[in-house]
């Protein structure tokens, strides 16, 4: 207006926060950044629920700026990022124990050291028991350790050669403080009444700290029970199954085994421009992430029909059909998928004692495109609201590039890759300002259904506190070891519900997480589930905007969004494409906003180079 | 193990000297409070204290931690004796007990009125809870992280117990011995021929 100077805001409605970036343009086309503003981003995006978190954030990016509503001169509108991705997660593999051969649960406090091996008498007829073949006696849940102890010591005093015990309840080391005569004793077996009597068995118990040698080995199992060779290829899953527990219990009976079984996930056919392939599920990720690059660029995705991977995507695409406000999921084309390998602990079908057995699982991200977008209805009101034009800016991924371009020390070409919440977005800017922009599925939201599922929470709040913040252990009421290993003390006691527990450190104080996994377990999952999705992600994403698809050929990579204020995504990144010679950090837009508000400051730059 | 039919047994409990502070990182007090095994000899639900301190001994050296058992004279005020006994631990991790059966799990550093876990409806205490509390106060010696004991809890047991809890409590209260210090116990736990 007056002088030539116009005031204008770029405003950034993102699927969780919205953004505004307040400037003034002078005549000759000079920016002067005045203030920005960040609020949280109301209803779905797009949509006219989200005019509210719109107007607020412009109020208080004026407030920030020092500037009356009253003098605004455009309002500058992004276009929502085109994609909507869901997630399904499905376990493929399925460990079955049949006829109770196997008792593998690990308990905490085994009692005495050693093998015995024998043939399994229950404690009831242990008065009757021979006394030239070894026992191994089973003791159901009712019986007092003391009465345990006693029935063992006097048969041991009648000459019966007692080799070793199973027992229901958790006094293994009750029972064997109290025995004349040491043995191997294996405890909290809940369902000891299906264990065979009658049968040889192999009990073996390690010392603290250390693990079974005999019935982890497939070899020590054949020589124990004297097994043929093809009977000893039988036994190689149990012996699998054992590896790495400080107790066990192996029964020998006719028809027992441990089977491997993998579930018959089903097909899923990927549709390319010029081709499909077909690829199985149960085949891992691997394979799918292959099958996907050969059909590039990916045109819809299907699963078969009555299989898991079917129902996987028919759920993906309900949620979408859903978030579009009604469309037909018959209409909607999956346009890019992640696979991730990972695991899941489930129960053991047929345990005796609630095993527990990390069963193989694959995660997939499904991204959509859509080209409805209700932009305009949200700028027709916030023009109402405001009594100012209203525009609606350019592709959101070359506006994040332009923002991205006020980080000090960066210049075009440059690429952006915005780490959000439902996809990871890519976008290249040449020095003679063309740019593509790329969508690939699996993000943040990912990472917290991988932690959730590896860490058996079953709490999607806490699994997203692990992803976002360090561990540390509770050692005493006044100090935490953080997960670095460093030690931190206090003035005043930590809150008692946190002692001796796994915390994260949140903003708010310490948070336990309900596990028994330690400190370096929890950590390793989340460090690799990062890695497999914001690493695997953007590696793929950037081979796809790159020149020939060659990393070498870019030079300033910048991570934007969310995720890239976490502590470890983008050290991980910089780790990952340093061997290709890029520069690559997390963008601070305009100096000082970090990976924020670059869509916001692009809008408005894109707007100043037009004008000007 | 179940508390139904749990065999008849006899606790002692002979007073040995003043309680001193215990020094082996390993090891948990028990403390009872004035009344138990003596003037009282079971819960308000009738839970033996034989087979209480048993229970609570027996989750404790499940897990290979040592006990020691001290008596609290001068209070019959549950976190007092419990907090009392968590800085004569060599732990700093104590279990604290009423006669009438409520317990707690306290550590030297928290403030008194605190605690790490409280069972405050003594009738809902059986012989398989009293268990679980000794071998999650031994975790907590050890600095492990054990799952709290999932506490039961029963609308009813409040005005169905709740004069005869007051009762109890009357009569623990006038055993209080004013300005004696907390005395180590032995405690003998024999099974009753027959």
């Amino acid at each position: 207006m007056s002088g030539g100077d116009r005031l204008v805001v770029g405003v950034d409605i993102g699927n969780s926060t919205t953004e505004a970036c307040l400037a003034v343009l002078a005549a000759d086309g000079d920016v002067r950044w005045l203030g920005t503003a960040l609020t949280r981003t109301t209803g779905v995006k797009g949509t006219p629920a989200s005019t509210e978190g719109a107007l607020t954030a412009v109020r208080r990016a004026l407030a920030d700026g020092g500037r009356r509503a009253e003098e605004l001169d455009v309002v500058l509108l992004n276009e929502a990022t085109p994609v909507i991705s869901g997630l399904a997660m499905e376990t493929i593999t399925e460990t079955v124990i049949t006829e109770s051969t196997m008792i593998g649960h690990d308990p905490a406090t085994p009692g005495g050291v050693g093998l015995g091996v024998g043939v399994t008498v229950s404690v009831a007829d242990l008065g009757e028991h021979p006394g030239d073949e070894p026992a191994v006696v089973v003791v159901p849940r009712g019986w007092d350790f003391d009465d345990v102890a006693a029935a063992l010591n006097a048969a041991v005093a009648r000459g019966v050669p007692v080799v070793a015990a199973v027992l229901a309840g958790d006094d293994a080391v009750l029972v064997s403080n109290r025995l004349t005569q040491q043995m191997p004793v294996v405890d909290e077996v809940s369902a000891v009444e299906k264990v065979p009597l009658g049968m040889r068995a192999a009990v073996e118990v390690a010392g603290p700290g250390r693990t079974i040698r005999t019935l982890s080995n497939t070899y020590g199992i054949a020589t124990v029970f004297d097994l043929d060779p093809d009977q000893t290829r039988q036994v190689s899953p149990v012996a699998r199954a054992l590896t790495g527990n400080r107790s066990a219990v192996v029964v020998r009976t006719p028809a027992g085994d441990v089977t491997d079984r993998r579930i018959p996930v089903g097909v899923l056919e990927l549709r390319g421009a010029g081709r499909t392939v077909t690829v199985d599920v149960d085949a891992g990720a691997e394979a799918i992430m292959a099958a996907l690059a050969r059909v590039q660029p990916l045109e819809d995705a299907h699963g078969e029909p009555g299989t898991h991977v079917g129902g996987m995507l028919a759920a993906v695409r309900d949620t979408m059909a859903d978030t579009l406000g009604g469309a037909d999921p018959g209409d909607i084309a999956i346009r890019d998928v992640l696979a991730v390998d990972t695991f899941v602990p489930a129960e053991v079908r047929g345990g005796l004692a609630g095993e527990i057995a990390l069963e193989n699982a694959v995660g997939l991200a499904a991204m959509v495109r859509t080209s409805r977008s209700r932009m305009q209805a949200v700028a027709d009101r916030v023009a109402e609201s405001l009594t100012t034009a209203t525009e609606i800016g350019g592709v959101e991924g070359e506006m994040a590039a332009l923002g991205a371009l006020t980080t000090p020390g960066v210049q075009a070409p440059v690429v952006v890759v915005d780490l959000g919440g439902g996809s990871t977005d890519a976008a290249l800017l040449t020095a003679d300002g063309t740019s593509t922009a790329v969508h690939v599925a699996g993000a943040g939201e990912l990472v917290t259904k991988l932690i959730d599922a590896e860490l058996a929470l079953e709490d999607r709040e806490v699994a997203e506190l692990v992803k976002r913040w360090p561990l540390a252990k509770v050692e005493s009421f006044f100090h935490v070891r953080h997960e670095d290993g460093t030690v931190q003390f206090f003035d005043e006691p930590l809150p008692a519900h946190v002692f001796a527990r796994v915390v994260v450190l949140t903003a708010e104080g310490p948070v336990p997480i309900g596990t028994r996994h330690g400190l370096d377990h929890v950590r390793r999952v989340r460090r690799e589930a990062k890695r497999r999705v914001f690493v695997v992600n953007t590696l793929r994403a950037l081979r796809q905007v790159a020149p020939g698809g060659e990393l070498r050929r870019l030079d300033f990579v910048v991570l934007l969004g969310g995720s890239a204020l976490d502590f470890e995504i983008p050290d991980q990144i910089a780790d990952a494409l340093a061997g290709h010679g890029v520069v690559c950090g997390t963008g601070n837009v305009l100096g000082d906003q970090g990976p924020r508000n670059a869509v916001a400051t692009g809008l408005v730059a894109a707007f100043a180079g037009g004008a000007g | 193990m179940t508390s139904l039919e749990i065999p008849q047994r006899t606790l002692t409990l002979t007073e040995t000297g003043p309680a001193r502070r215990g020094t082996r990182p390993d090891e948990v007090v028990i403390a009872v409070s004035p009344a138990f095994g003596g003037t009282f000899t079971q819960t308000i639900v009738g839970v033996p204290h034989a087979e209480v301190l048993r229970q609570l001994m027996a989750g404790i050296e499940e897990q290979g931690v040592g006990v020691r058992i001290v008596r609290v004279w001068a209070t019959a005020d549950l976190a007092a004796i419990s907090h009392a006994a968590a800085r004569l631990s060599g732990s700093g991790i104590s279990v604290g007990l009423l006669s009438r059966g409520t317990t707690m799990i306290h550590q030297k550093d928290l403030a008194r009125l605190s605690n790490l876990e409280l069972f405050p409806q003594s009738p809902l205490l059986d012989a398989d809870v009293f268990r679980a509390i000794g071998s999650n106060a031994a975790q907590y010696a050890k600095g492990e992280s054990p799952q709290p004991v999932p506490t039961r809890n029963d609308q009813m047991a409040r005005p169905r117990w709740q004069a005869k809890a007051a009762l109890l409590h009357l009569k623990e209260f006038e055993c209080i011995r004013d300005g004696a210090g907390p005395v180590e116990l032995e405690a003998t736990i024999e099974r009753v021929a027959g």
